[in-house]
């Protein structure tokens, strides 16, 4: 029974990726449905992904119209050497860092808004009932993409150095920064 | 590892890996992909639009030089009463003005990839029209200057993404 089980979910895999391949070969080819369904199957990370980089609805469905129209056009460049959506998923990371910075450059620089707001915010009772993404959302914005690559999205620090364009170090100071924040969100002691 | 670091390893488990858009996202992305054959399929008509296009631009920005040097002087005169300080941001509005509507009629035919444009147009407005009121006060205030020519920076960029955005390379 328990082989049998193993069976059927390995060929629910294999079905699943033959299928999904079925639809990124007709979407490289310029089959609209096909990309219609790629986008249903992938728009739930996707947007998720969006959605904790950003911190923001609107910039987060701005920037995930963004991905698939991208996606759309560099879909030739996916080879099939590693699962789609590991491709997707960092293709959709790169172009939410790349939007971000083109769309909160000059609001920024004009109102220094990297440390607004932080201390206005209640901590949360100490309970094991924590809304995570809701309190990752409070972080400061780069603390907070920092956080959701590595914590979340496993990447490394070095990788994450290159993709936000900056040190190593820094990127594990703004980890170290968003958990201390966190910490506090959740009213959790220092031990 | 510390008691915090297992509670938060807990709730990084425990995250959803998916999330649900509250709008249909679908039908700017159908516009987007659907621009794009256009521009795919107009290869070699896309040198000559371009150009075209430029040359409309240059002639545009041409002629704005001409009526703001003939213009400046009578809207100087006509409010002696106002800093030249004040002047400048009078100029750098019918500017802004003259510059959105050339644009939007030169996109007259484009369709918009977004719905709300025109909300958000009208929000940078808004916005324009607060940091005035506070240049009436302190005309020669440089930062609201800056912020004033930021805020007429977006409503351009946003005119121009909607309707002929510049793709991303991944």
């Amino acid at each position: 029974m328990e082989h049998t089980q193993q069976r059927v979910v390995h060929a629910n895999v294999v079905f699943g990726n033959k299928s999904e391949n079925e639809l990124i070969s007709k979407a490289k080819k310029g089959d609209k449905q096909a990309f219609r369904s790629l986008y249903d199957e992938h728009i739930g990370r996707v947007y998720a992904l969006c959605y904790r980089l950003t911190g923001e609805k609107g910039m987060a469905e701005d920037a995930s119209q963004e991905v698939f129209i991208q996606l759309w056009k560099k879909l030739g460049n996916f080879d099939g050497q590693s699962q789609f959506s590991t491709w997707l998923h960092s293709v959709t990371a790169n172009i939410t860092i790349s939007y971000m910075r083109k769309q909160k450059g000059w609001v920024q620089r004009m109102f220094n808004l990297e440390n607004s707001g932080i201390n206005e915010m209640p901590a949360e009772e100490n309970s094991t009932d924590v809304d995570l993404e809701a309190l990752v959302i409070r972080l400061p914005e780069r603390a907070r993409m920092v956080f959701v690559l590595h914590a979340l999205e496993g990447y490394r620090h070095e990788d994450i150095a290159s993709m936000l364009n900056m040190a190593v170090g820094s990127s594990k100071a703004q980890f170290f920064r968003a958990k201390q924040l966190l910490k506090d969100f959740m009213g959790v002691d220092d031990e | 590892m510390s008691n915090f670091d297992d509670k938060l390893a807990q709730h990084i488990s425990g995250i959803s890996k998916e999330k649900q858009p509250e709008r249909d996202l679908w039908r700017g992305i159908e516009l987007g992909i659907t621009s794009q054959q256009g521009d795919a399929s107009q290869d070699d008509a896309s040198s000559s639009t371009v150009t075209s296009k430029q040359w409309m631009a240059i002639a545009a920005s041409v002629c704005l030089v001409i009526v703001l040097w003939f213009a400046a002087p009578f809207a100087f005169k006509a409010e002696e009463s106002r800093s030249d300080g004040y002047a400048l941001i009078d100029a750098m509005s019918m500017q802004q003005q003259q510059q959105v509507n050339s644009l939007l009629a030169s996109y007259e035919s484009t369709t918009a990839l977004t719905e709300d444009w025109q909300e958000q147009l009208k929000e940078l407005d808004d916005a324009a029209d607060v940091i005035k009121a506070a240049l009436k006060d302190d005309p020669d205030n440089s930062a609201l200057i800056k912020m004033l020519h930021h805020v007429y920076q977006q409503q351009i960029a946003l005119i121009e993404r909607v309707h002929a955005p510049k793709w991303q390379q991944i």
